[in-house]
């Protein structure tokens, strides 16, 4: 068992769900595809972009 | 004349209004062309002449008046609770905001389509209901969500179909199928009784053969005029990273020539935290739906969506703060690129629709899953909640149809359908009026 299948199982154990063989596949190939980005998205340096407070998707966003 | 579901929408309404056509003649022929034509198609999952003929009995004069259109399955009617693709009734039955202004119109609800399962993919191969079909080709993906409303467009059913966009939900199906597809800018139709109303992402489109049609489709939709105006003087910008990157090359070489046709003045931009949109859209609209999945739906749902769900519950908060970090990001520098031009262009998919067995794409980096090929193209949008649409622009050699996506600053969704009619002119409509192998193959 790898460690994704490990905290696969461990994590979803803990939300008090079961996991089968379909689950471990489908989620090793969602991590396969998504996983490298998300890793790079948490690696980005974003300290400097300050969060949208009251964000409204309607309208631009408003100055800081 | 031919059967009426050949005409646009816009000649439909004018020939009911001017009593060249009646709507009950025109509602049985469109719901004997939907049973005989939507088989294999599968891009309507419910018919209910009762509640037609009802309300074309109760239709009140408007823009619409007598003419039929169908809508997603994410929109409670009076008569039928929507079910997102899935088995289960998503919200009770009652008048949507998205009903009441159909209704309003005059129009004359005749199907619900057909959709990938909780709205959660662009292929449209998952659904409860079987998958979408392509009309250029039956077993090529009809596109997803709205796949089933851009099918039965493509398909000639109906002249309109209600699509929603919460990751790229209308403009994908829509240059998969060969038509026009516009997303709202966010909240440019009301939320309540849609499935997806709790979403930041989510916004209601018009689905339709051309953008006079989606022109016409969109004010009853968005409760607004969206007047005409010459599109010859937009400024368009081109953002070549990320996407105009690992294109199939007729895709690239279709988007490029329909930008040559229309002669408009173009300029190379940047758009900083661009290359994280495709993520970032993916975390929010996964996030964001996962709370409003009931732990009895997963029982019976399709595996592979349970398995993106116990996915889904497995990532770091962290992912979800760092994507609103590039939300906001995003939002600012399409704010700052929209005083210097007035659309970003770049295709709308990435390569044409893949096959339902295998909804892989082909692309010159290799074959990869059509999903988070194409929510790259379309996710920026959605983040930003800009409006967005999807213009055909060419025919594969595959024989299946090529897009190319505008997008344009907060609510000016008159400005891309003025744009989408200049690239029709431009291109001298062949693409919008190309009819697909299914409707060209019966003759009512």
């Amino acid at each position: 068992m790898d460690a994704l299948e490990t905290y696969v199982r461990a994590g979803l154990e803990l939300a008090g769900d079961e996991v089968d063989e379909v689950d471990i596949a489908v989620i090793r190939a969602a991590d396969a595809v998504y996983g490298p980005a998300m890793r790079a998205l948490d690696e980005a340096d974003l300290t400097h972009v300050m969060p949208e407070p009251a964000l409204d998707p309607s309208r631009p966003p408003q100055p800081l | 004349m031919s059967h009426p579901q050949d005409l646009s929408l816009r000649e439909q309404a004018a020939a009911i209004a001017h009593g060249d056509l009646d709507p009950r003649e025109l509602l049985q022929a469109t719901l004997a062309r939907i049973e005989e034509r939507d088989g294999e198609l599968n891009s309507i999952v419910a018919r209910f002449p009762d509640e037609s003929e009802r309300m074309l009995a109760q239709a009140p004069p408007g823009p619409l008046h007598g003419v039929p259109v169908a809508i997603k399955d994410m929109f409670s009617l009076p008569w039928r609770a929507p079910r997102d693709g899935t088995t289960h009734e998503q919200l009770p039955t009652g008048e949507s905001g998205v009903y009441r202004r159909l209704r309003d119109s005059g129009a004359v609800i005749v199907g619900v389509t057909n959709m990938h399962f909780w709205g959660g993919g662009s292929t449209g191969a998952v659904s409860a209901y079987g998958p979408v079909g392509n009309p250029w080709s039956i077993e090529h993906c009809g596109g997803g969500s709205s796949g089933g409303s851009a099918a039965a467009v493509g398909a000639r059913l109906v002249a309109a179909a209600v699509g929603s966009d919460g990751g790229g939900s209308v403009r994908l199906p829509a240059a998969y199928c060969g038509i026009t597809g516009l997303k709202g800018t966010f909240g440019s139709a009301p939320p309540d009784g849609y499935t997806h109303g709790f979403s930041s992402l989510g916004a209601v489109g018009p689905m339709c053969r051309d953008a006079a049609d989606a022109r016409l489709f969109g004010e009853v939709l968005f409760n607004r005029v969206l007047p005409p105006a010459d599109a010859t003087g937009l400024r368009v910008g081109i953002v070549r990273s990320p996407f105009w990157e690992d294109l199939d090359p007729e895709v690239e070489r279709a988007c490029e020539d329909a930008l040559g046709a229309a002669g408009w003045a173009t300029e190379e931009i940047t758009i900083a935290g661009a290359e994280h949109s495709r993520v970032a859209t993916v975390l929010r609209l996964t996030l964001e739906a996962l709370p409003a999945v009931q732990p009895h739906e997963l029982e019976d749902a399709h595996p592979l969506m349970r398995a993106l769900i116990k996915y889904e519950k497995l990532l770091p908060a962290r992912h979800l703060v760092q994507a609103d970090r590039i939300r906001a990001l995003l939002r600012r520098e399409l704010n700052q690129a929209f005083e210097g031009v007035d659309l970003v262009v770049w295709p709308t998919v990435p390569a044409p629709a893949p096959p339902i067995a295998n909804p892989t794409v082909q692309l010159p980096s290799g074959p990869k899953p059509a999903d988070p090929a194409n929510v790259g193209q379309t996710g920026i949008g959605n983040l930003a909640g800009i409006p967005g649409i999807s213009v055909p622009v060419g025919i594969h050699s595959s024989g299946l149809p090529m897009a190319l996506q505008l997008q344009a600053d907060w609510g000016r969704e008159n400005t891309l359908l003025d744009a989408a009619e200049h690239i029709e002119h431009a291109t001298q409509r062949q693409f919008v009026d190309a009819v697909p192998p299914i409707a060209a193959a019966t003759a009512t």
